[in-house]
């Protein structure tokens, strides 16, 4: 394996992180069920893992280059690699210890194809990892997402406020009616099943949960309950702890898009000093995209 | 059989605040075994698969006018409930605290009594703490198992014996809390756990299943017995190849326990002491931990009291 591992050509990354936590959150906040395929793709802009349920719902992590303390990438093309998200996430989670902030290091692929994780921050106390990729499906996982006109149906929601919204309609269940309406400026969240439940964003009333707001037509469309579940279901809590926003967008055919920011940044206990001044490091934000189809009307 | 002794109250602290709670949590019954001049508590001595717990002490490290007698060279043995037993003496200290006028005034006193309960027919025995107030007593009657018949406090006994051998090699954990945490998330990924305790004071801990391979190793620990100067060649290696190495020139050794095991033994740092070691016992027959405990205020270690467990081990490994 070492006398491999230094005739062996660079490998395709290699990259360190400083906030394990930060990663395990936004890897973990498309973590809907206990046994996920996920599929990471590499490139010199960063690293996008990508998973997918039944054809309806997919969710995607942007891991800019920006967040890694150093990024080495020296593949063609882009390779792509498939990986148990539990597994990994669980295993970085190993990582991370409270209170400390650890760096590691991670490298694709390995020796025997693997992705290969150490800690890199203490000489004599070393965590390493060695995760068996697959080979991908070579099928498009591509949800094509497009405008559904020339102006762009969209809205932006204190994500803490969508969250509670989707919580609660768990009640009626089955089927949720997404409404927009211009006039006046209203969103509306539907639920039939068990009984009737129904929340309104009045752009104008509930100017501290609804950011921004742009729509021109009506326009309804229907998704599975649990589809739209998954979207906020395990957001982590440094996302309503920094009061950000989620952003909604209804394209062509219905596709509902939505997108969470999530911290990167080093853990808080470890800078309480730079907290408390209110420091940000705005470039620190892994993009966490849902698409999830709208179920057709018969 | 009598039995009969007034907890200190060092001793109070020691058991409510430190190692009942510990003990609680490597197990619900455990053995209470009194001699003439030691209380031990064992879990696991008698049925096998569990791990094996053994906290001792010198009758003065929690007893003062200690009375013990039998006809088994003045030795009982029953088995308790923990967590009943750290409630009887969370309430009596609380008693003691509320209506107590100074520490001598309020004694503990802490005996073996056969009462006959409500409702039935057969006297039962219990371990009955008493607590005298300014102007009232509280009795608490914890439930015990009938006293270990003679062969049973044998075996016992020579259970006891057995699990004394010390491992040849053992290395001392700095930061326990920081390989607890490492092995709470660990248990996530996988149940067995691969351990290997080198001379040169190196902790390799690993667990590996068909998808993945999580360890961690922990270098340049203080050795405690026989000891080995780690190879240069060896510096640059894997942690992987330099157990390999180190167990192929037999200077380490390599067993696999539990997980879950190994997480239970690290519970043992609620009874707060000053060091842990690690090590392998000859033959690779269980994973020993001991923990060590100073003379408050000094680096001595203080001899009234001894803590460790026994992992057993679940396949014999390269030893």
């Amino acid at each position: 394996m070492s006398s491999s591992a230094v005739e062996a050509e660079a490998p395709d990354l290699v990259c360190q992180l400083d906030s394990v936590q930060g990663m395990v959150d936004a890897l973990s906040a498309v973590r809907w069920k206990r046994h996920q395929d996920a599929v990471v793709e590499l490139s010199e802009h960063g690293v996008v893992l990508i998973v997918e349920d039944t054809g309806c719902l997919q969710a995607k992590v942007y891991l800019q280059r920006e967040l890694f303390v150093r990024y080495e990438y020296h593949a063609e093309g882009r390779p792509r690699f498939g990986v148990s998200l539990g597994l990994f996430v669980d295993c970085l989670n190993s990582f991370s210890a409270p209170g400390r902030s650890s760096m590691i290091e991670i490298q694709y692929p390995g020796p025997d194809m693997q992705l290969l994780i150490k800690s890199v921050d203490s000489l004599d106390a070393c965590i390493y990892a060695e995760i068996r990729t697959r080979i991908p499906d070579t099928i498009s996982w591509d949800y094509n997402f497009e405008p559904a006109g020339s102006t762009p149906l969209t809205f932006t929601v204190k994500s803490a406020a969508l969250k509670e919204a989707i919580d609660d309609l768990e009640w009626p269940g089955s089927s949720i009616q997404i409404n927009l309406q211009p006039d006046p400026p209203c969103i509306t969240f539907k639920g039939e099943g068990h009984g009737d439940l129904q929340i309104d964003f009045t752009y104008y009333v509930n100017t501290d949960l609804v950011i921004a707001f742009h729509c021109d037509c009506q326009v309804s469309y229907r998704y599975k309950y649990k589809f739209l579940r998954a979207t906020t279901s395990n957001l982590p809590s440094s996302v309503i702890k920094d009061n950000r926003g989620s952003k909604l967008t209804i394209g062509r055919g219905g596709m509902l898009k939505v997108q969470h920011l999530v911290s990167v940044a080093r853990s808080a206990t470890s800078h309480p000093h730079i907290d408390s001044a209110g420091h940000q490091q705005p470039s620190r934000i892994a993009y966490i995209e849902f698409f999830v189809k709208s179920e057709v009307d018969e | 059989m009598k039995f009969k002794a007034f907890l200190t109250e060092h001793g109070v602290n020691l058991l409510e605040r430190r190692f009942l709670p510990a003990l609680d949590k490597m197990g619900k019954i455990c053995h209470l075994f009194l001699t003439r001049d030691h209380a031990i508590f064992l879990h696991n001595l008698l049925n096998g698969d569990g791990v094996q717990c053994i906290a001792q002490f010198r009758k003065e490290a929690l007893f003062d006018d200690y009375r013990i007698s039998s006809q088994n060279e003045d030795r009982i043995a029953f088995a308790i409930d923990v967590s009943l037993l750290l409630r009887a003496v969370r309430s009596s200290v609380s008693i003691c605290t509320e209506f107590g006028n100074g520490p001598s005034a309020n004694r503990l006193q802490i005996k073996l009594v056969k009462k006959l309960p409500l409702n039935c027919t057969q006297p039962m025995p219990f371990l009955t703490f008493e607590t005298k107030g300014y102007k009232s007593a509280v009795i608490q009657d914890v439930p015990i198992s009938k006293p270990l018949s003679r062969a049973q406090v044998l075996e016992l006994q020579t259970a006891l014996e057995l699990a004394q051998d010390i491992p040849r090699t053992l290395v001392q954990v700095p930061d326990s809390n920081q390989l607890q945490n490492f092995v709470e998330r660990m248990k996530q990924v996988g149940d067995l756990l691969n351990v290997s305790i080198s001379k040169y004071g190196d902790l390799h801990v690993q667990i590996s299943t068909t998808l993945i391979t999580l360890g961690a190793e922990f270098r340049k620990l203080l050795v405690i017995g026989e000891q080995a100067e780690a190879s240069s060649d060896d510096r640059n290696q894997s942690a992987q190849t330099r157990s390999e190495r180190a167990i192929s020139r037999g200077d380490a050794q390599r067993v696999q326990v539990s997980v879950k095991h190994f997480s239970r033994s690290l519970h043992c740092h609620l009874a707060k002491p000053d060091c842990t070691f690690y090590g392998i016992a000859p033959h690779g027959s269980c994973l020993t931990v001991i923990f060590q405990f100073f003379i408050p205020g000094t680096h001595q270690t203080d001899k009234s009291i001894s803590l460790h467990c026994r992992l057993p081990v679940l396949d014999p490994g390269s030893s």
